[in-house]
């Protein structure tokens, strides 16, 4: 039989060009039967085709016991194979991981040093803590190996086992250490454990405090580059801890910054000084602003001096890390930034576009914003860039190689050329949103002029990219403040936000509005492709309905509001639309009302007609939402139809039309509230929502409202079809039950006498006067009412504020409660002189109760705006992570700090354990039929530690392994010898199986 | 720590895929229609390499060495604007690439390791193949796949490096490969090379930063 090698496999694919994956399939089909072969090489070889193949993504975990028999092999070559075998494809969950058990041992006490390297290197890969606990005697005196080779790469794989089994550093750390401290200990061994305390220090830096005059040595001696790297890097985490030690760093830094030629150092340097806070730390000493100086310089020499876009990348890293604490600093360099922001690769850019929203502030917000926005003008929106979903699970197949690429071609760094990417739209997306959030800033404290913003925020309508087809993509962008929301929303947001903040500016914004509402505008205003900005469209009609007077041509906006084309917008868009217009067709009927004439009549009618030929279209929409709100209206509107044609003379217009309706929209102004105010209205005391206010209370409505039903009819119907001057009732909804009758004790015995039902008519317009709902009779034009807010009966009353119950509503008091403590930001200097304008705060109550999240942060007068309560997602544990959380817990100061571990954590600890041995019993039993044990007490070392926790484990493992615990009982030196013992014996035995498979 | 280890050639084909720490089980997946058993690590593994793919290939050679996380990564990540602070942690926030003729060298790593100092190791790495390849070019990683791993099994254990000079990589590699001289040379004669272009002076294909290092 002939086999192929890896070699023919290769080469048969690069000659089926075209058919691969069929090419493939056979293979694995032959490598299915090659590596079940008595031969061990066709095994090996099989072996490594498929792990060639499982990196084109060809499952292998089937082959995992084969792996398994070569790794066993005696040669060693194939040995590596099978290694490499499990370091590509075991996982810690692999099951015949634990048969390999005492293959590793073997290997790891192997004469040879290339086969004790092996199971050293392919550890960290599949290690487990069962596998750790049983493994770590073997491993831990590698350490002290006559070569070199072994112990650096046994002091790694130590740490790994660490990672899954902490216990492992209570036994390995002091001769990790003792590596350390050796200053005759070969560099190579040196560095690796340098590495290794690196990786430990982050984690719990207070254990290596120690280690400081050591390390400082190792940095004093500026022996390799690497080393001194990872030396920084760990003092930059001990600093923090011990400040004592900035004084001692500052000056072998500053040399080595200073007289260093790598590159690489110099910025470490740097930025350990940033992150350890050395600035601050020496601040004091005067030394600090110097070395301050020394870092900013050195790091804008990257940027500037040396062409080199990584350079430029990681300074502007580093800068980012300042500007948190420094932006003044930093500030400092803004020339050089604000040159990166133009940098043609777009990591840079994005950097440099993090810093610049780091260090934004009134007086360069307008020339970033303005580069930026250059930036994306010159670009053309790209709209076929693929949204890859992130999960693309066609599988790569190995390919024949293409005839362009010479694989043949030696590897040499490409030279840099400088061609112009066209901008992706994650970018434009990014820069969108930073612009959004560094104008929106404190409630638009940094805005110079905000007219010159609201054209901004008009641009970037037409800039904005294509929508992002699923929602969870957009937590790629990072600024999204609020999640789920798009761009598009965010900048009609902040467009409203403006118009009801900042009174001075609204007839500017509204005007915006029209501008973008007007169909005609929309090829100029929006982006010419995709419809990613439709959702400006909700919040630029609430504007143009909200705002109407300022409108320009609100014949116009009625037009566009009511086009054809606007019946196919999302239901949440149509139901602002909706809300909108009434609004505007209100406007245009009281300015027709001023010069009332035929014409003037057949123009409304005529448009009356149109919009409620809009309304009929919708209000039998799929959403239910929209429908409702359309057949309101349409009804609405019916009415005032009918009004219009009944009209008798033409000299006046109903009053239907001029003063009923537009009293729906008018009153109160909408005010910006802060989102946890709502929470903060204390409930008046005497309100007792326990007790029934009147015992009688459900047969009384009862009463009530058959009786009210008839009143209805007969009075509002009667009223309104023969007096017109009174209002008619759209709904006398029923609220009794949801009045709040807390101001007022109703009295509800008049309803027991129907002899006084005139006094009755007026409690009941009495109690509906706090109803929004409900629509006095009889008032004038001067009732103010507003769609959200309260409808007041102006029967010569004013508003009554007593009987909101609310402690300390402070309405039209403009009081900016800026972070900054600034309270005024157009108070601001500036270079020229800008209209001066006041942003509203949002409203709030100064009351003592403790808010629950963040009021003052969140700009929203919309309760349902998506502001999720504070608390961000638990984050899940990243791909490709390692968890290292057991090792939090753990601490390195042993022996004197042994006893921190209190009696309890440690019972619990045996109990896990033995919990886990059993497992492991357990699997072995069912994979093994032959009755191997667990080898509860293996590797007695000299180590006292070792042998006090397996004694103080031993009772529970007695019950599974009774041999195991007798030998752990026998004292170290008879231990050896029946581990030896039971080692042939189960060697024996491993044969035997291999033999029957 | 160093998570991973990815070769790749110019049309994303793998030749080196080397994870350090252990991808997530199926469970991670939002994917419910697809089976368990088909959502394995490779799988993951594959779609991780061809994201990674997908943004190094789209990058101007005039670009930096440094790629944003791809979504796989990110997927929860606090972002790197908010997160640049000195925290250090057990994602991996950082990956770097370097491109040599028909091959990408990627490194995906966490903050703990030094972004210029990776250049560097990847600059050895391939330093070290051309001295075990003599002029190596992509063929001879395809066909020298297990002295591919062992070289890097010399100078990354476990994610962590552990061997950053030249002549001991070199030497380490020889050692455990042994007798297998002849295997490569057979498969450059069924290759039919074309004229090999001088490689190892290679002073130009260094970075800046690496004058004082490598060689230490």
């Amino acid at each position: 039989m002939f086999e192929k090698s890896l070699y023919d496999l290769i080469r048969g694919l690069r000659s089926h060009k075209g058919n691969e994956s069929e090419y493939i399939q056979g293979i694995l089909k032959e490598c299915r039967t090659e590596v079940r072969s008595q031969d061990m090489d066709v095994k090996a070889t099989a072996l490594l085709k498929l792990i060639y193949l499982e990196m084109f993504g060809h499952e292998m975990s089937w082959a995992s016991f084969h792996v398994l028999e070569v790794m066993s092999s005696n040669k060693h070559l194939q040995k590596r194979v099978g290694y490499l075998g499990a370091a590509q494809t075991f996982r810690s969950d692999t099951e015949v991981l634990m048969l390999a058990t005492n293959l590793l041992k073997k290997d790891l006490s192997s004469a040879s040093i290339p086969t004790m390297s092996l199971p050293l290197i392919t550890l960290p890969h599949v290690i487990t803590s069962s596998l750790a606990l049983s493994l770590l005697t073997d491993i831990l005196p590698r350490l002290s190996h006559s070569q070199p080779v072994v112990r650096k790469k046994t002091v790694v794989t130590l740490y790994r086992l660490a990672l899954v089994y902490p216990e492992t550093l209570r036994v390995a750390w002091p001769k990790i250490k003792e590596r350390l401290m050796d200053a005759d200990e070969n560099s190579s061994v040196t560095a690796a454990v340098v590495n290794v305390v690196c990786e430990l220090g982050w984690r719990r830096p207070q254990d290596f405090l120690p280690l400081a005059p050591r390390l400082f040595e190792l940095l004093i001696e500026e022996g390799n580059n690497w080393m001194l790297i990872k030396i920084i890097k760990l003092f930059a985490t001990l600093t923090p801890l011990e400040p004592r030690l900035v004084k001692k760093l500052v000056r072998p830094l500053t040399n080595l910054i200073q007289t260093t030629e790598a590159m690489s150092l110099l910025y470490e340097c740097i930025n350990g000084i940033i992150q350890g806070g050395i600035f601050s730390a020496t601040e004091n000493a005067g030394e600090g602003d110097e070395l301050a100086a020394l870092c900013l310089g050195k790091l804008r020499g990257m940027i500037v001096v040396e062409n080199d876009p990584n350079l430029k990348y990681v300074a502007l890293l580093a800068f980012n890390k300042i500007v948190v604490s420094y932006p003044a600093l930093v500030s400092a360099q803004q020339d050089v930034i604000m040159k990166c922001l133009d940098d043609p690769d777009i990591s840079i850019r994005m950097q440099a576009l993090e810093l610049v929203s780091g260090m934004v502030s009134t007086d360069n917000v307008a020339s970033i914003v303005k580069r930026l926005m250059k930036q994306l003008r010159s670009s053309p929106i790209n709209a076929n860039e693929l949204e890859d979903d992130g999960l693309d699970s066609t599988p790569i197949e190995p390919m024949a190689d293409s005839d362009g690429e010479d694989p043949a071609e030696i590897l040499i760094e490409d030279q840099r050329t400088s061609e112009m990417p066209p901008i992706p739209n994650d970018y434009r997306r990014e820069v969108i949103a930073r612009i959004l959030d560094m104008c929106g800033q404190d409630k638009y404290s940094n805005i110079p002029d905000f007219e010159w913003y609201l054209e901004i925020l008009v641009e970037l309508i037409r800039l904005l990219p294509p929508r992002i087809s699923s929602d969870t993509d957009l937590s790629n962008s990072a600024v999204e403040s609020v999640p789920g929301t798009s761009l598009a929303e965010r900048v009609g947001f902040q467009l409203r936000d403006i118009a009801v903040r900042v009174k001075d500016l609204r007839p500017e914004a509204c005007r915006a509005a029209e501008s973008l509402i007007l169909i005609s505008n929309r090829s100029a205003l929006y982006p010419p492709v995709g419809s990613g900005a439709d959702p400006v469209l909700g919040f630029v009609s609430w504007m143009v309905g909200e705002y109407s007077e300022y409108l320009v041509s609100p014949q116009e906006t009625l037009n566009a509001l009511i086009h054809d084309s606007s019946a196919a917008l999302s239901p949440q868009i149509l139901c602002s639309y909706l809300q909108a217009i009434p609004k505007v067709f209100l406007r245009i009927a009281a300015k027709a009302s001023d010069g009332w004439s035929l014409s003037e009549r057949a123009a409304i009618s005529l448009l009356l007609a149109r919009v409620v030929e809009f309304e009929e279209t919708l209000s039998t929409h799929p959403n239910l939402d929209v429908q409702e709100r359309a057949v309101e209206y349409l009804e609405l509107f019916r009415l005032v139809t009918e009004a219009l044609s009944s009209l008798q003379s033409d000299d006046r217009a109903p009053l239907l039309l001029t003063s009923v309706i537009p009293e729906l929209f008018t009153g109160l102004e909408l005010n910006p509230v802060a989102a946890g105010a709502q929470k903060k209205i204390l409930p008046p005391e005497e309100l007792d929502l326990a007790n029934s206010i009147n015992p009688r209370l459900s047969s009384l409505l009862q009463l009530s409202r058959t009786e009210e039903d008839a009143e209805f009819d007969d009075e509002a119907f009667q009223a309104f079809y023969n007096e017109r001057e009174a209002a008619p009732p759209v709904k006398a909804q029923n609220l009794k039950a949801s009045v709040p009758k807390v101001a007022e004790q109703l009295s509800y015995q008049a309803a027991e006498d129907p002899d006084i039902s005139a006094r009755r008519k007026a409690e009941k317009r009495e109690r509906n006067r706090d109803d929004p709902f409900y629509i006095a009779q009889g008032n004038d034009d001067s009732g103010r009412s507003s769609p959200i807010d309260i409808l007041r009966g102006s029967n010569g009353k004013d508003l009554d504020l007593d009987a909101i119950p609310i402690v300390d509503l402070r309405l039209d008091e403009i009081d900016i409660r800026a972070p900054g403590g600034q309270t005024e930001p157009s108070k601001q200097k500036r270079p020229k002189a800008k209209r001066r304008v006041e942003i509203a705060a949002d409203e709030n109550f100064d009351s003592e109760i403790p808010s629950s999240g963040n009021d003052s942060a969140p700009r929203s007068y919309e309760a349902g705006h998506a502001f999720p309560s504070g608390k961000p997602p638990r984050p899940r544990k990243n791909l490709l992570q390692v968890d290292s959380s057991g090792l939090h817990q753990l601490s390195l100061i042993d022996d004197a700090n042994a006893d921190r571990f209190n009696l309890q954590r440690r019972e619990e600890e045996e109990a896990e354990m033995a919990a886990a041995l059993k497992e492991v019993e357990r699997m072995r039993l069912e994979m093994q039929r032959a009755a191997e044990r667990v080898e509860t007490a293996e590797g007695v070392d000299a180590e006292g530690t070792v042998v006090k926790r397996k004694k103080k484990r031993r009772p529970k493992g007695q019950t599974e392994d009774a041999q195991g615990g007798a030998a752990a009982e026998q004292p170290p030196e008879e231990t050896a010898v029946v581990k030896k013992k039971k080692k042939k014996k189960k060697r024996s035995e491993e044969e035997a199986m291999r033999a029957d498979t | 720590m160093i998570n991973a280890v990815l070769v790749f050639n110019n049309s994303g084909q793998p030749r080196l895929t080397k994870f350090y720490t252990q991808l997530p089980g199926p469970h991670l997946f939002r994917f419910a229609d697809v089976s368990p058993k088909s959502l394995q690590d490779t799988t993951t593994q594959q779609s991780l390499l061809s994201q990674i793919f997908t943004l190094v290939s789209a990058r101007p050679a005039s670009a930096c060495n440094f790629l944003p996380l791809p979504p796989l990564l990110s997927q929860h990540s606090t972002s790197n604007s908010t997160s640049s602070s000195s925290d250090y942690s057990d994602a991996p926030t950082q990956i770097t690439y370097r491109h040599y003729a028909t091959l990408y060298f990627i490194l995906i790593s966490t903050s703990t390791e030094s972004p210029l100092a990776l250049l560097d190791l990847i600059q050895v790495f391939v330093e070290a193949l051309d001295r075990l390849f003599e002029n190596v070019c992509e063929l001879d990683l395809i066909f020298g796949f297990e002295t591919l791993h062992a070289v890097l099994g010399e100078m990354v254990v476990g994610g962590v490096v552990v061997e950053t000079g030249l002549e001991r990589i070199v030497e380490g590699v020889r050692a455990s490969e042994g007798g297998m001289k002849g295997k490569r040379r057979s498969v450059n004669e069924g290759a039919g090379m074309a004229a090999r272009m001088e490689v190892g002076a290679g002073v130009g294909w260094r970075g800046v930063w690496v004058r004082a290092q490598a060689g230490r």
